[in-house]
């Protein structure tokens, strides 16, 4: 029986529920001092001085830097995609250097005895600022100085995107044409441990880092040019990592600082982030504000549509660069055969904390905007909004679908699937015509309950490549070596399933190992739910090339080993693979109240080809989860004068369980042609249509007044506001 | 999120936590469950010099009813408030207590800490003052009794002076045949309540008391009268005057038109819930 498509349960569950896991924090090095980061209370100012008398005599205090200490260098782009020169104009120091940007920026760093004396020494360092208007949001950002005055505006890039013909001739003879602003606030991944880095020397001259996640191989490069060091001076170790959600293990300061301090000192440090520290230093990410409008022929045939919209990328450039609108940009268009379309994306800076992706980033927002206009652009047909989408879904046998822009720009494309048939299969789960009865009822008993919808598509399994090496053992198993993360999502367990699937082996007799640079040279990470794609396709061309060399009968580990035979495979994919999947939401609102309680979630999810389905359903529905979170209770405010109001989960409004409904999964499999597994990206598609189906569900909910529904999250005071005071 | 230095010392008894509070001057604080206190010092919004641990003194969590009347040690747990039973004179203390935070959370958190923490959000200070509680405040000079009404004097200030620590609460014998009720509104499960309101009617009697939308918990005078007055009848037009007759403040969580809106539809719901009409 094959490995692939069976739920073998998860080999990672062992350690973390018997308490023998290993994380950053339980790491202790003899000797170590403890590193407290000295943050900007500022979001905008001159930095004319930094005092540090006070702190370096403070009791325990073994030393404290401040940018003069450190190289004047920034943190680079992980991967460069459209961005103009200019994104690096705007990239973050290591400690700011003569001006601050946001509250939380890196100003200094007590070294101290024990963490408790570094605190009490960081609140002696005494910062000399002259205050400079701050920017809180884009439109400010748009008339207001440049925060980066190399780069002559805030506005870092501008991503036009058009397709199909005359856009102006679309609306103007279309019968009906929807407009609104519409807006997805800030929100982060908050994994719940925070970030963490520990580093030392070992026995042998190198420095080891541990606390690394995700994108270790980028890392161990970016610290190896910045401390100026050869690479293979450098380990970046991983160990169990609680959560990444796109957030944890990009470079940030910390990841150069404490290393630094190693060396500068000769002593081991360690840094753990705080919690109050991770919601202003770690990445935000979503804030975008889209100027929309669709134009539906009578019929209900979707003709074109605008976008206009702003990201709010904070002050700095970080390591993701300005992926975050063009990513937007990439899964805006959806499933659906549009005539035309013309879009504009900009990235554009503001004083607050930078922004990177969190879990199903681009496709969260975009899926939110555009399906609320669709549910819009239905009630103004007078249509069921399932209706209008099944009139607009590309159909099964236009598959691949091509979406070209001409100028070479690349053109997006759908390779496989079977959108009418995977939405047919969310409605008949969910019962739909069931749960309309049923809202018929409750609304005649004046219960306020309603039915949400969305469809998206998901761009994942992002290349450019992934290597896996397999290494047989003398003791009889294989050991498969490659350069992904895991970050609770059970990569370890699914890639086994595949190694033990192309080798012919037991799931049993197959290691994964991934946790460091040096046993796993190379590798590009966890994200865009690419691990299982990219190093799933590299571990079945390594178990290829070994059978090879190993000739005919059984692979006998034991004998390979003896005689040094290990079989290597390079997986490359030049373009990411779109999936398709469908949300459907039932919300009852407390009309007093304006509080929305989620009654029923299903999430439909074509992943190519499911490897554990239980692990891809348990994906599924934590991504619900955090989508729903997103949808009516996460977001960190700015005031106006861009000082964040959220630091603490007293003000994060994260559910927990109770607060939840059960989640439905469907996982259907049609697989792609584009890799020989016929995988597609499982990691983050339960997020990505969860907002807009329970935004879509309370818009109708609230009847007329939902067309009001334009915002996230859906607060209990919006919603109430929404219903009129009545 | 690590606490500034603070001395620290565990009191075996009430008279050596008497002593020790006595003795740490005006810097000092009483650590009960720690539910409060343990976050403020880790975030630094508090730094006491002297933290006098009474986690440990015997006897000190004692529930005991007589005459009617129910008197609870300082110590009580919100998750022994909890059990009391659901309806009835205390249905109300048993409801706000359950509307404290998490199972941990209700395990370790004291009654008396969260009178003299006194958070104007808080449930149980809200009850205090809706059934007339008496709090027993003890000295090394000597006790004290001070009504409820008396006791919180704004946000996170009461009327505890140095060296004095809050022992027990007595909450007086409703009248008979009077029940009590709770509802608060809370974001998520478990979170501080945006508004929250007691409400207690029996024959003649009425009180409705809120939270979470001043310096401290307040009565609404007009609306008791109203209910007082007229019982069941009355239970819309008191919630209304409810709404309307309180200072309310507003914030970004809930402006002041929505915390009205909430204090209107919460009474309401209590109302009901005492009278048994929900």
């Amino acid at each position: 029986m094959s490995l692939i498509g069976t739920d073998i349960r998860r080999s990672e569950d062992r350690p973390l529920l018997t308490g023998t896991a290993t994380f950053v924090g339980d790491l202790w090095r003899e000797g170590q001092l403890w590193a407290r980061v000295v943050r900007s209370y500022s979001p905008h100012g001159i930095l004319n001085g930094i005092d540090i008398d006070a702190a370096r005599e403070s009791k325990g205090v073994v030393d404290v830097i401040t940018a003069a200490d450190v190289p004047d260098a920034r943190i680079p782009i992980r991967l460069p995609f459209a961005e103009t020169p200019q994104a690096t104009l705007a990239l973050q120091p290591l400690l700011a250097r003569d001006r601050v940007r946001f509250v939380g920026e890196a100003v200094a760093v007590v070294v101290a005895e024990d963490p408790y004396l570094a605190e009490d020494a960081a609140e002696l360092v005494v910062l000399d600022l002259e205050e400079l208007d701050p920017v809180a949001d884009t439109r400010t950002a748009l008339g207001a100085p440049a925060l980066h005055e190399e780069l002559g505006s805030n506005v870092v890039n501008v991503f036009p995107m058009a397709y199909g013909g005359d856009v102006d001739g679309a609306f103007a003879a279309a019968s009906v044409v929807v407009t609104d602003t519409l807006r997805v606030p800030r929100n982060a991944g908050t994994p719940l441990e925070t970030r963490g880095v520990l580093a030392d020397v070992d026995e042998s001259g190198r420095l080891v880092v541990w606390g690394a996640a995700k994108v270790k191989h980028f890392n161990r490069d970016v610290l190896a040019g910045l401390l100026e060091l050869p690479p293979e001076r450098i380990v970046l170790v991983e160990g169990n990592v609680g959560g990444g959600f796109g957030v944890r293990g990009e470079f940030y300061p910390e990841d150069f600082l404490i290393p630094f301090l190693v060396i500068r000192l000769g002593r081991p440090v360690k840094w753990i982030e705080d919690r109050r520290e991770h919601f202003v230093a770690a990445n935000h990410s979503r804030e975008q504000e889209h100027e929309l409008e669709l134009a539906v022929s009578a019929d209900g045939a979707l003709l074109a549509f605008r976008d206009r919209f702003r990201v709010d990328i904070g002050a700095y450039v970080r390591t993701q660069g300005v992926l975050m609108p063009l990513i937007t940009l990439q899964q805006l268009v959806g499933p659906y055969a549009w005539g035309a379309f013309e879009l504009d994306a900009s990235a554009v800076l503001t004083n607050k904390t930078p922004a990177g992706t969190f879990r199903a980033p681009g496709v969260t927002e975009a899926t939110f905007v555009r399906e609320r206009m669709i549910d819009r652009a239905a009630a103004e047909l007078g249509i069921d909004p399932i209706e209008l989408r099944r009139r607009n879904l590309i159909p099964g046998n236009s598959m691949p679908f091509r979406f070209e822009f001409g100028n070479g720009a690349p053109p997006i494309v759908y390779d496989s699937g079977d959108f009418p048939a995977i939405f047919a299969a969310l409605l008949e789960r969910a019962g739909y015509e069931e749960l309309r009865a049923e809202q018929r009822r409750a609304l005649a008993e004046g219960r306020r309950v309603g039915i949400g919808i969305s469809v998206f598509t998901e761009m994942g399994g992002i290349g450019p490549w992934e290597h896996a090496r397999i290494v047989p053992l003398a003791d009889g198993r294989f050991c498969v070596q490659c350069g992904i993360a895991s970050l609770g999502q059970g990569v370890q367990t699914a890639l086994a399933q595949i190694a033990g699937d192309q080798l012919g082996v037991p799931f049993d007799a197959i290691e994964i190992d991934h946790t460091d640079t040096d046993t796993v040279p190379m590798g590009f990470g966890a994200f865009a739910s690419r691990s299982t794609v990219l190093a799933g396709n590299a571990i079945a061309l390594a178990a290829q090339d070994l059978k090879e060399k190993a000739g005919d009968g059984p692979l006998d580990a034991a004998r390979l080993a003896a005689e040094d035979i290990v079989g290597e495979g390079r997986f490359e994919k030049e373009a990411p693979s779109f999936s398709f999947g469908a949300n459907l939401s039932v919300v009852e609102i407390d009309p007093e109240t304006g509080s929305v309680h989620v009654v029923k979630h299903v999430v439909a999810f074509d992943v190519g080809r499911a490897v554990n389905p239980t692990l891809l359903r348990g994906q599924l529905a934590g991504g619900a989860a955090q989508g729903i979170a997103g949808a009516l209770w996460e977001e960190l405010p700015y005031d106006d004068d861009a000082q964040p109001l959220v630091t603490s989960f007293v003000d994060y409004l994260m559910p927990t369980a109770e607060d939840l409904p059960p989640i439905d999964v469907v996982v259907l499999e049609f697989p792609t042609a584009g890799n020989p597994l016929g995988l597609k990206g499982g990691g983050e598609a339960g997020v990505a249509g969860a907002p807009a189906a329970v935004a879509n569900a309370v818009a109708d909910a609230l009847g007329e007044a939902g067309a009001g529904v334009n915002e996230l999250p859906l607060s209990a005071a919006r919603v109430r506001a929404l219903l009129g005071s009545g | 999120m690590k606490p500034p230095p603070f001395a620290y010392a565990r009191a075996g008894s009430l008279e050596e936590a008497l002593d020790l509070l006595a003795e740490g001057s005006e810097d000092v604080k009483a650590l009960a469950g720690g539910q409060s206190l343990v976050p403020a010092l880790s975030f630094r919004l508090v730094r006491p010099s002297h933290l006098v641990d009474i986690d440990g003194i015997a006897g000190l969590d004692e529930i005991r009813e007589s005459d009617g009347r129910l008197s609870i040690g300082a110590l009580a747990r919100h998750a022994a408030l909890a059990r009391l039973e659901r309806a009835g004179s205390w249905g109300a203390l048993a409801a706000a207590a359950r509307a404290i935070g998490h199972d941990a959370i209700r395990v370790r958190g004291t009654l008396g800490g969260s009178l003299a923490h006194a958070d104007p959000a808080a449930e149980l200070p809200v009850v205090a003052l809706a059934l007339d509680a008496e709090l027993l405040l003890a000295s090394r000079g000597g006790r004290r009794t001070v009504a409820a009404a008396d006791f919180f004097l704004g946000p996170f200030t009461t009327a505890l002076a140095p060296g004095e620590l809050l022992v027990e609460t007595t909450f007086a014998a409703p009248p008979a045949g009077a029940r009590t009720a709770f509802c608060e509104f809370a974001t998520r499960t478990g979170d501080f309540a945006l508004a929250c309101v007691c409400v207690g009617v029996g024959p003649g009697w009425a009180r409705i008391a809120v939270g979470g939308v001043g310096a401290t918990p307040v009565r609404a005078p007009q609306a008791e009268a109203l209910l007082a007055a007229s019982g069941a009848d009355a239970v819309e037009e008191a919630a209304a005057t409810a709404g309307r007759e309180l200072e309310v403040y507003g914030d970004r969580t809930a402006n002041e038109g929505r915390r009205r809106d909430l204090v209107r539809t919460l009474t309401r719901r209590a109302l009901a819930e005492a009278l048994g009409s929900a």
